[in-house]
């Protein structure tokens, strides 16, 4: 292969210095991945989200950190780990994406970009770079109509053939052999050297708080407003008990047309929403029981306090843009 | 003593001795320190055993880490106390037993739940349950809950830093109301509204911080405790076998059921991929 293909990183290291040096500069505190992360696949394509928050060690060094970077049009990637090597790492990969896509006139698929992403990464391999990245893609479908040419034109009839084929056995989540597969596609690489094809992945600190209310709700089967809501509400829970997690969540959203983001969305809205209602239902409970009968009817009814205040809230959220959010959309199970 | 006399020790040093000549003064009836004042176990001389545990969880050095292997949740709603714990015993990567019994039930208006070292949890959760039926022959009344977990921190307290591993949540009804405590190795008590325990608890934690509601009815509650094991046990290794679930009412707990996570996650997962 001509050396235009190679996968060395572009700045090179001093000849016979092992990777591992003596004179390496200490971490000055443990690194950990403050951060929570999720991505999962549904019938309306990947949906990834993110809180903002970027943590140096205690302080929050950054309350609107971006980590989700898009990388090209039909793939995303969520970011864990040090701020500043998932940011460089993706932009490599963003670039080397780029010129495949000039050299053979096709994107390459997901897991194609996981590969690389991984074997760029190998050689730091115990090194302290940390990166915990997951890739969310939609893998061939449409592609641009200046591009086509007389022979991708019968690649592009073997993809629809391969897309038909796929699709139909795309439901249980199984492999398509010999053709390459497309529709929605999530991959986890890590810069230890794990790279995971999945449904459902939660990076970060505060990854396993969403795990379980993700593994609650996300089916294959769910609309896009309802994956949102779980996702929102799964990255709200992270950041409700996960002190490294927090301020805003962030929330893309991948289909065959490319990536679309929605606004920024501040949870200390969803954190008032949700102690307005705790305060209120312990408000009900206190009229019925130091109140006589007459007032028990109120029972079931708001007190004039809270209601002013739900709709103080609700006000607000409306200025935010927060199209359709009410006390009842975040889900019960 | 005799056999002091007979095997020829020495009597000053009776005086270090701590424990094993002392039992007899704890039974007395005007005695008010609750076993707390004198220890348990006699450490011998010349060991220091939070020395030794320091040196072991240094960077660089043998580190043990003291996990608490298992998943338990406990949570507090208008008609009384959810208690609900997984039952599986690990020894490192093997499952010692998969119907370990994590819930002590320490008398008909008080629980106790298990967390951390078998061994250290059992012993002590009993010595608590020995104290509080000391309490109610002596004054004629139950122990509080806040009392009773005052007690078993203060037995924690007394061992700071040897090495003990116990993560508890001590549950009942007082006349204060529903009672919910947490209590650790290190001597940390805490009142709140919900807890949960364990490695498997930032699992337990975010099901239930998303379900829960003051206001719930009963069978909700039920639900609410079954998932968030559930689903502790699904992604945590160290958790798994049955859910057990007991109810603390204003007349006493009730056990309410003990079904296995596998049909559970079956049941909830089902049309998913």
């Amino acid at each position: 292969m001509p050396s235009q293909d190679s996968m060395e990183p572009t700045f090179s290291l001093p000849i016979g210095l092992p990777l591992s040096s003596s004179h390496s500069v200490p971490l000055p505190f443990p690194m950990s991945h403050g951060t929570t992360t999720l991505a999962f696949i549904f019938q309306g394509g990947v949906l990834a989200a993110a809180d903002t928050r970027s943590s140096c060690s205690g302080l929050v060094a950054c309350p609107a950190a971006q980590k989700i970077l898009p990388i090209h049009s039909h793939l995303v990637g969520t970011t864990s780990g040090t701020s500043a090597d998932c940011a460089l790492w993706k932009r490599i990969l963003a670039r080397e994406l780029r010129l495949y896509q000039l050299r053979h006139g096709r994107r390459l698929s997901t897991g194609g970009a996981a590969k690389l992403l991984s074997h760029m990464l190998q050689p730091f391999k115990g090194t302290e770079l940390c990166v915990a990245a997951t890739l969310c893609g939609w893998d061939g479908g449409e592609m641009d109509d200046n591009q086509m040419t007389d022979v991708e034109n019968s690649a592009s009839l073997n993809l629809e053939k391969a897309k038909t084929q796929c699709l139909s056995t795309a439901v249980g989540g199984q492999q398509c052999f010999g053709r390459e597969r497309s529709g929605p596609s999530l991959y986890y690489v890590c810069s230890d050297g794990t790279r995971l094809k999945g449904t459902l992945f939660s990076v970060g600190s505060g990854s396993p708080y969403a795990y379980s209310v993700l593994d609650q709700g996300v089916q294959w089967g769910l609309t896009v407003q309802e994956a949102v809501s779980i996702a929102r509400e799964a990255v709200f829970r992270a950041t409700y008990r996960d002190a490294y997690s927090g301020n805003c969540v962030d929330l893309y959203h991948i289909t065959s047309k490319g990536w679309t983001r929605r606004n920024r969305e501040d949870l200390k809205e969803e954190y008032y929403r949700e102690k307005e209602r705790q305060s209120g239902d312990s408000q009900r409970i206190m009229v019925k029981d130091f109140k006589g009968k007459a007032f028990r009817r109120m029972g079931g009814e708001f007190t004039a306090h809270s209601l002013a205040l739900c709709r103080k809230v609700q006000s607000k959220s409306l200025q935010l843009g927060v199209k359709g959010v009410d006390c009842q959309s975040t889900s019960r199970y | 003593m005799a056999l002091f006399e007979v095997s020829g020790f020495k009597p000053e040093l009776r005086g270090k001795i701590t424990a094993a000549g002392q039992t007899h003064v704890v039974d007395r009836p005007n005695h008010y320190t609750f076993g707390t004042k004198t220890q348990e176990f006699a450490v011998p001389l010349g060991v220091d055993p939070s020395g030794f545990l320091k040196s072991c969880s240094q960077d660089g050095g043998v580190c043990i880490d003291l996990n608490h292997g298992t998943t338990t949740l406990a949570f507090k709603f208008r008609h009384g106390v959810i208690v609900a714990v997984d039952s599986r015993a690990s020894a490192g990567s093997y499952i010692a037993s998969k119907e370990a019994n994590k819930v002590i039930e320490i008398n008909p208006y008080l629980l106790g739940t298990m967390s951390g070292s078998a061994a250290d949890c059992q012993h002590w959760e009993r010595l608590l349950a020995k104290e509080c039926r000391l309490y109610k022959l002596r004054n004629n009344h139950r122990i509080s809950v806040a009392a009773a977990s005052k007690l078993l921190s203060n037995m924690m307290l007394g061992y700071r830093g040897m090495g003990l591993s116990m993560g508890s949540m001590i549950c009942g009804w007082d006349k204060q109301g529903p009672g919910l405590y947490y209590v650790d190795d290190n001597g940390t008590r805490l009142s709140g509204h919900m807890f949960s325990t364990g490695c498997g608890n930032s699992y337990a934690y975010g099901v239930v911080d998303s379900g829960y509601r003051e206001d719930m009815t009963v069978e909700e509650a039920y639900e609410l405790g079954r998932r968030g094991i559930a689903h502790a046990t699904h992604r945590d290794a160290y958790s798994g076998g049955v859910v057990n679930m007991y109810h603390m009412q204003e007349d006493g707990w009730i056990k309410v059921c003990k079904e296995d996570v596998s049909e559970l996650i079956h049941r909830y997962r089902k049309g998913m991929f």
